[in-house]
Parts: C-alpha cells; sequence; structure tokens
C-alpha cells in the first residue's frame, strides 16, 4: 500500500510539472456543474453554452492573448460535493475563476470557497437571496440569473392583470428556492394586488414523484389562480398529475410559474399535454414569437444549434454562454487575471447579452435580469408550446425595495 | 372537510400505495427468497421507463402504441435481469451482504451512466394512452381514470403473485428454495433455474412498473435512486420479504403521505419518516415480517 502510494504520488507531480508550465498562456475556468442526476437537465445546456462562448472566445485571440480553458466536473446539484470539487479546482488545478453550480443549495456553499480563496466565482441560476444579501455579499461572488425577489415581483405583477381573480394557492419545492420565492411573491402581491389573498401553500419536496395528494388539497380551496414555482421534471410530472384531476379546468388555466418552464425544454417533454394558457418564464425563449426578435438573439440561436447538435436550443444556455462573455469583459477592462482587479472592474460594469443589456450591481453583485414571461400558446409551426410575444418581466423592479 | 376531498386523497394515496407496491414486490421477493438486498431494482425501474419512451417512439409516437412499449420495457429488462443473475449474481449467493450492496451499487452506477448515453439529460414524457385518458366522478371526486386502473392492478398482481407462491407448484418449489436451499437441491431440483427465475420475474416487475409510472411521471436522470429509497421504506414497513406485507407496507405508506399533509402541510415526508422510526423502534423486523 505505501509503495503504491509513493507511486502515485511520483506520478501525480510527474504530470502536473508540465501542466504547470504550460498555465502561463491560458486562463484556467473551474466549472462544477449538475451533470448527472435530475438536474443534469439544466446543468449539461448551460455547459453548452459555456463552451461555445469558449471557443468563440478562443477563436477571436482569446483573452489578453490568452485561450480560456474550462475543467468542467459533475456536483451532482449536492453542496458538499461542490465544495470538494471547488477546493480541488483551486489547489491542484491552479484555476484563475470559478463558474458555474446550478442551484441554491450549492451556490452560497462555493460562495465561501471563493471567498477563502479570494478568487472570483460567478453563478449562473440560483437565484435565493442568502446569496447576495448584505450578510454575505463580499468582493469575489457574483450571480447572473435575477434573484427570487425579482421572480416572486414578476408572478405578482402578472397576477395583478387578472381582473377575476381573489383567492391563490401556491405550490412550490421544499427548499431554499422554492421557499424565498413564494415569501417573495407574497410580499409583492400585497402590494401590488391587495384584493388577493393566498389561501394555502403546498410544499412537496425537490423530486416529488406524486403530486397527487398536493393537487387534491390546492384543489379543496376552489382557488381562482394558482402559483407556482415547480420546474424541470417536476413540472411536468405536475402538470400530468394535475390535468386528470381537473386542476386546469377549475382554475381556467390561470396558472403562473417563475421557474423557466416557458423554454422548449420542458414544452418539448410534453408535448400536446402541455397546459396551455398557462404563463410561464425563461431566461431564454428560444423561439421568439410576434416578430421583436433581437438580431443578436437570432445568431446566437442559429449559433447554438449548430454548436449543440439539436433541432431546437436550450433555454439554458444562454446562462452559460453569457457568464463567460461577461467574465472575459471583466478581464479584459482589468487588464489582468487577478481576481482582485477582475472582481472590481465587474461591479457596476456592464455588458451585452444576446437578450439585451445586463449590469452588475456595485452593492450586490447582481444583475436583477428580467424574464422572459408570456402565455403559453400553440403555433403551428412547432410541436409544442411557445411563449407568445415574450415581455421581460419585472417591470418595476427598484433594488432598494 | 368535505366528505368527497377525504375520498379523493384517500383515493391519491390508494395510487401512490399501488405503484410503491409494483416496485417494492419485486425487491422483497427477492430478498425474501435469495437473501439478496438489490440495489439496482429502482436501475431496472429508470429503465423500463426509457424504454417504455422509446417504444412508444418507435411503435406509435402518439400514444396508441402505449402498451405495447410497456411490454417490451417489461420483457426487454426481465430479459437484462437474466443476463446479470446468470453472469453476476449468482456467485454472490451466500457471501457477505457487503458484495452483494458493493455489487447492486455498482450496477446503479453503470445503469444511471448507460441511461444518461443513451437517452441524454433531457425529462421525457410520454402521454396517457387515449383509452384511459380523462376521468370519472366518484362520490363528488374526481379521479382519473388512469390512476383508477393502476389501482386496480396492483391488487390483481398480489393476488395472484399469492396464489402462484401459495397454491402452485411452482410456488412450493419457491417456498422450499426460501428455507431450505441446500435440502431442495439435494433432493433433485434445479435451484439455480428457481433463483434465475425469480430474479426475471422482479426484474420484469421493475420493468412494467417504470413503464407504467410514464404516462403520470417526467422520465428523468435520476429517479432510480428516487424510488429506491422509497421502495425500501416500504419493504421495511411491510416486513421484508413477505409480500402481503410490502402489499399493506404500500397502502400505509401512500395514505399517510396523502393525510400527513393534511395535518403537517409544512413537512410533507415527516409523516412517513417518523411512521418508519415508530415501526422499526417497535416491531425491527416490520409489520408482517418475521424476527430473523
Amino acid at each position: 500500500m505505501r509503495l503504491q502510494h509513493c507511486l502515485g504520488l511520483a506520478l501525480t507531480v510527474a504530470v502536473s510539472a508540465p501542466l504547470a508550465a504550460q498555465a502561463e498562456d491560458t486562463i484556467k475556468i473551474g466549472f462544477p456543474i449538475p451533470l448527472s442526476g435530475p438536474t443534469a437537465v439544466y446543468g449539461e445546456p448551460i455547459l453548452k453554452g459555456a463552451q461555445m462562448a469558449v471557443q468563440e472566445i478562443n477563436a477571436a485571440g482569446g483573452v489578453l492573448g490568452k485561450k480560456l480553458e474550462l475543467l468542467p466536473r459533475d456536483s451532482k446539484a449536492n453542496a458538499d460535493e461542490a465544495v470538494r470539487l471547488s477546493r480541488e479546482l483551486i489547489i491542484k488545478d491552479n484555476v484563475d475563476f470559478l463558474l458555474g453550480t446550478l442551484t441554491s443549495a450549492e451556490a452560497p456553499a462555493v460562495s465561501t470557497v471563493a471567498k477563502e480563496n479570494k478568487i472570483v466565482f460567478m453563478t449562473p441560476s440560483s437565484k435565493s437571496t442568502i446569496l447576495t444579501d448584505a450578510q454575505h455579499i463580499h468582493p469575489y461572488i457574483f450571480r447572473l440569473a435575477s434573484n427570487t425577489d425579482v421572480e416572486g415581483l414578476a408572478g405578482a405583477e402578472d397576477m395583478a392583470k387578472f381582473t377575476n381573480v381573489k383567492t391563490i394557492v401556491t405550490i412550490a419545492p421544499d427548499y431554499a428556492y422554492g421557499r424565498d420565492s413564494i415569501a417573495a411573491f407574497i410580499k409583492a402581491l400585497k402590494d401590488k394586488a391587495p384584493n388577493m389573498q393566498v389561501v394555502d401553500s403546498q410544499w412537496p419536496k425537490l423530486g416529488e414523484p406524486d403530486f397527487t395528494a398536493f393537487i387534491n388539497a390546492m384543489m379543496s380551496k376552489k382557488p381562482d389562480a394558482v402559483y407556482c414555482s415547480l420546474f424541470a421534471g417536476d413540472f411536468v410530472t405536475f402538470v400530468k398529475q394535475a390535468t386528470p384531476l381537473g386542476l386546469f379546468k377549475a382554475i381556467d388555466n390561470r396558472m403562473i410559474d417563475g421557474g423557466e418552464v416557458g423554454t422548449p425544454d420542458e414544452a418539448q417533454a410534453l408535448g400536446a399535454d402541455y397546459p396551455y394558457g398557462i404563463i410561464a418564464n425563461a431566461y431564454d425563449p428560444v423561439i421568439w414569437s410576434g416578430g421583436n426578435e433581437p438580431p443578436e438573439h437570432k445568431k446566437f440561436i442559429e449559433d447554438l444549434k449548430k454548436f449543440t447538435n439539436a433541432k431546437y436550443a436550450s433555454g439554458w444556455s444562454i446562462q452559460g454562454y453569457v457568464m463567460v462573455e461577461a467574465l472575459a469583459q471583466g478581464i479584459k477592462k482589468a487588464g489582468d487575471t487577478k481576481s482582485d482587479d477582475v472582481s472590481k472592474a465587474m461591479a457596476g460594469m456592464t455588458f451585452d447579452t444576446p437578450v439585451g443589456q445586463r449590469s452588475f450591481s456595485e452593492k450586490s453583485h447582481e444583475t436583477f435580469a428580467p424574464e422572459y414571461t408570456g402565455v403559453m400558446v400553440k403555433d403551428p409551426d412547432y410541436p409544442f408550446a411557445i411563449i407568445k410575444d415574450p415581455t421581460p418581466m419585472p417591470t418595476d423592479f427598484h433594488p432598494s425595495n | 372537510m368535505a366528505a368527497s376531498f377525504l375520498f379523493s386523497q384517500f383515493m391519491g394515496g390508494l395510487t401512490t400505495a399501488m405503484f410503491l407496491f409494483l416496485i417494492a414486490s419485486g425487491l422483497s421477493l427477492v430478498f425474501g427468497i435469495m437473501r439478496v438486498i438489490n440495489f439496482a431494482h429502482g436501475s431496472f425501474y429508470m429503465l423500463g421507463a426509457y424504454l417504455a419512451w422509446q417504444g412508444v417512439q418507435w411503435f406509435h409516437p402518439t400514444g396508441a402504441g402505449f402498451w405495447a412499449a410497456s411490454l417490451f420495457a417489461a420483457c426487454a429488462v426481465g430479459a437484462l435481469g437474466a443476463v446479470v443473475e446468470r453472469l453476476f449474481f449468482r456467485s454472490l449467493y451466500g457471501r457477505d451482504e457487503l458484495y452483494q450492496l458493493l455489487f447492486t451499487y455498482a450496477l446503479v452506477l453503470i445503469l444511471g451512466d448507460a441511461a444518461k448515453y443513451l437517452w441524454g439529460t433531457d425529462q421525457l414524457s410520454v402521454s396517457t394512452p387515449p383509452i384511459l385518458t380523462g376521468s370519472v366522478q366518484i362520490f363528488g371526486a374526481t379521479e382519473p381514470l388512469y390512476n383508477l386502473f393502476i389501482t386496480v392492478l396492483g391488487p390483481l398482481i398480489a393476488f395472484g403473485g399469492w396464489l402462484v407462491l401459495n397454491r402452485s407448484g411452482v410456488g412450493r418449489l419457491v417456498r422450499a428454495a426460501q428455507m431450505d436451499r441446500e435440502m431442495l437441491d439435494a433432493l433433485g431440483a434445479n435451484v439455480g433455474t428457481i433463483y434465475t427465475g425469480m430474479f426475471v420475474f422482479s426484474s420484469f416487475l421493475a420493468g412494467l412498473s417504470g413503464a407504467l409510472v410514464t404516462p403520470i411521471q417526467s422520465i428523468v436522470p435520476g429517479m432510480d435512486v428516487l424510488i429506491i429509497v422509497q421502495a425500501f421504506i416500504v419493504v421495511v414497513i411491510g416486513g421484508m420479504g413477505s409480500f402481503w406485507g410490502t402489499f399493506w407496507g404500500s397502502v400505509i405508506y401512500g395514505e399517510v403521505l396523502s393525510f400527513g399533509i393534511l395535518i403537517f402541510p409544512g413537512f410533507s415526508l415527516f409523516s412517513v419518516f417518523a411512521l418508519m422510526a415508530v415501526i422499526l423502534i417497535v416491531r425491527p423486523w416490520g409489520l408482517f415480517g418475521r424476527p430473523l
């Protein structure tokens, strides 16, 4: 055993020595993201988006004359695993930056590692407010997605547009994201539609295979509308069980979902079983109906389809793509790859994305990005539901409130 | 609280229960007879779901081919079970449980990656077969036809399984193999074939339940691990190796989950795990099991 250890050690040293020499002309980016388990549904397309951005940037000569190198690792959507991988990426692989993690379980944990090691860490899709609130913000953490306050406000603004709704029930996965997003929705609703009441909240676990009991409990309250934060496979399962139970008929399809189920990812899975008429959102609607598609978006989707060799692109790749682009712009602005300089350069920085400009707030290092929202409709050109006239929501967000 | 609501909650619990029974019965059977804890049972269930989806694409993408696809999936998983039993499990009987656990856990990882390689990470979905879409009103509660179908199928399989085990020649051999393998061997019965048959049947049930779950659940990577935990809870409540124990364990699990969320709305899993803890303290061998 001891001999094996020695051999292993010798081998590690032998292999890592040439790598260290090589590190000079590449910028290494550690990328922990779920690539197995139920959340790989989103981890994979985010990674693909990031890889496409790296390829484009390297083809154009890299950043500051250096090539970008992505080091993807499977975080399994598990906080402990994400932390372990991040430490390993920093210590063993000498990465310059960390991008990635998917959920609000992993991101706050990795943020602590980034703080300890003074290394810039940007995360694409974690929405829980605790990631960047006053107690947890530090110079090295950046968040690309909107937070749950923005999502809850968007939901409340849309809900307020219904003229015949008095009672609402909510359903959300029982962990940080779901709890925060429902709390934000209820808070915003008091302001936007004080005449509406949330009469019941259901909390199935993340990955719940059977929603029947929850749906029956919701329906027993005879609500006028439903606010929902279920996403991915959970949303698909929920819909398949709620439709025959008559939930959508009972609420006349007055359901708003804040969990990015307006993308082709969920729509393709459900096909004709999608509850047409509900209001859903997406980081990127992918298929942009209504003729207002920005030309940059059109090009981005075409490139992405080619890069991933898929008939329809995913609505999540944009988060990986923009993350790499934003980091590259930050490095250029800083003029070097030191995390302290890049962090200063990115705070308050405005950058272009395929869906319009975004900027990192100076105070909390997040973009408060709106999401594209609209009614899910049938379209003769596609065998699945698409967002009708995707509109950025919310319209009335100010970081101070 | 309206009676119709309580009834629909009861029926919902029953549907959950019968699905769990379909899955857990195979797990319990293999443990009861062969003393093998098969962690990969959930992986067989997952493969059943993916294969059913694949079958629907091949046979009839609009959902009419669902029954053919389900049968295909169940048989394919059964065949896989035969291969796994003949090639690998055979050399593990009678060995330390640790080896069985390690081996079946390795199977979980291998089959999980294989499914990811073959079908990718996107969530997939199968439509309800046309004949079972829609719902009926029973005592003022809306009951989806497909759920009713599962609720009837569960007891049928339970009764059929009991009949075969307790009233047939094959069943007598199987029970004999459970009691004393060596004696049965000495009497000239082919115990190897009995074991393979049981394992294939158990895999068939896992594949079938995976296929039948697709109209009401999404197919995602990781569904194997999620289900195996629930199946184990059911088997522990009912008693390892007891067929009827698994049946009643499933019913108790489904109903406790269904009514539990009315009492503790914020803690949907609390009631089920609390129940399991209590049963493990009072009767460690489960409600219908025998002390080992």
